[in-house]
């Protein structure tokens, strides 16, 4: 877990200090492309969680949510429909979901814990 | 609770260099959002800076004008007083405040009319042109020379002297006169025969007619003292020089 948040910051900052920023008129669709990569990682999570991840399931994930979300977008944009709306709803639902999942399962494994120590 | 310190899964470094993508990828998105934002300010702080300047100039404006009612103030001392000195001056003086009325650079006042013209205050009606309810230049022109016709000796639009160089001319929503863009509603100022000047205004078929069948706002008042004021701007003459008799 620890490793995970120092690879978000080290990004964070890499981002912040390459002289390069994402030319105005892709930085919609970016935006998008970066809600659909949050999703995989709270998908993976909360499956890292439960013990049933795989690896190319969510490689395959991250790169092909992102990849179609952005397109979805551009096609919108392309045929006057906000669709990246859509991506933006679908999303967010299982971002919230995920979240959800992991809480749950985290919270009743402390509690199952506590009673083993108890028991002991 | 103890704290277990695990060695990190294949999933998690996984999870982990995406996570490194995620991070650049967002910081790169925020900072362009943040550079779009900043160049919404500048836009807005330009408008203000603007804003800020025409409210500069007007001041500006307004104290010139002032200085040019000083001058001419002295001016006119110095002319009384030279009248004062002689016969044939005091002659040159009447001519010149004759000239003046004439060329609209003094205040005068007198009988006369006074008439509010404002668009038709009906809301647009399909398949009606909506121009057909708004005041044009065309329709103050028409007054202006009727009011002319009907012997006005001074007149004026929204204090507008109207003088031999005025231009009635539409300037995209507003009319310009004497270079100064005005809006509706105009009100029309002219010293004559009050009763003589509105019946011409009023004859059947005549502009007035014409513009309440497009229910165009129009008052008209008799006054016994209307007051008109001076041509302010400057009255140059380049091109046209006095004619010599011999020649």
């Amino acid at each position: 877990m620890i490793v995970l948040v120092i690879a978000l910051l080290i990004g964070i900052l890499i981002g912040l200090f390459i002289p390069i920023s994402i030319p105005q008129d892709y930085s919609s669709y970016v935006a998008v492309g970066l809600l659909a990569a949050l999703d995989s990682i709270f998908g993976a999570l909360k499956s890292n969680l439960k013990g049933d991840f795989k690896i190319d399931i969510f490689i395959s994930g991250f790169v092909g949510n992102t990849l179609i979300a952005m397109l979805l977008a551009y096609m919108g944009d392309m045929l006057g429909i906000p669709l990246y709306q859509a991506a933006v709803v679908a999303f967010g639902v299982r971002i919230f979901q995920n979240f959800g999942e992991m809480r749950r399962s985290i919270l009743i494994k402390n509690k199952s814990f506590s009673k083993e120590e108890k028991n002991q | 609770m103890k704290v277990k310190i695990k060695k990190p899964t294949g999933g998690q470094v996984a999870i982990a260099i995406l996570l490194l993508v995620l991070g650049i990828l967002m910081s790169m998105q925020i900072k362009s959002v943040r550079q779009s934002n900043e160049l919404k300010n500048l836009e807005k702080a330009r408008a203000i800076e603007l804003a800020e300047q025409i409210n500069k100039l007007r001041e500006e404006n307004v104290s010139l004008r002032q200085q040019i009612y000083d001058y001419e103030k002295k001016i006119k001392e110095y002319q009384d007083s030279a009248a004062s000195i002689s016969k044939t001056t005091e002659l040159l003086k009447e001519e010149l405040d004759k000239v003046k009325i004439l060329a609209g650079l003094t205040d005068v006042e007198g009988p006369g009319i006074i008439i509010t013209l404002d668009d038709s205050k009906i809301p647009a009606q399909p398949n009606v042109d909506p121009n057909s309810f708004l005041l044009h230049d065309s329709d103050i022109l028409q007054v202006i020379n009727e009011l002319r016709a009907a012997g006005a000796e001074a007149i004026a639009i929204n204090d507008q002297r109207v003088v031999s160089t005025t231009e009635i001319r539409c300037a995209g929503p507003t009319i310009s006169i004497n270079n100064t863009r005005y809006s509706a509603p105009y009100i029309i100022k002219a010293i004559g025969d009050p009763k003589i000047l509105k019946n011409s205004l009023e004859m059947r078929g005549g502009i007035i007619d014409l513009l309440k069948e497009f229910s165009i706002g129009v008052k008209i008042e008799e006054a016994s003292k209307v007051v008109i004021p001076r041509y302010t701007g400057s009255l140059k003459f380049n091109y046209a020089k006095i004619r010599s008799e011999g020649s």
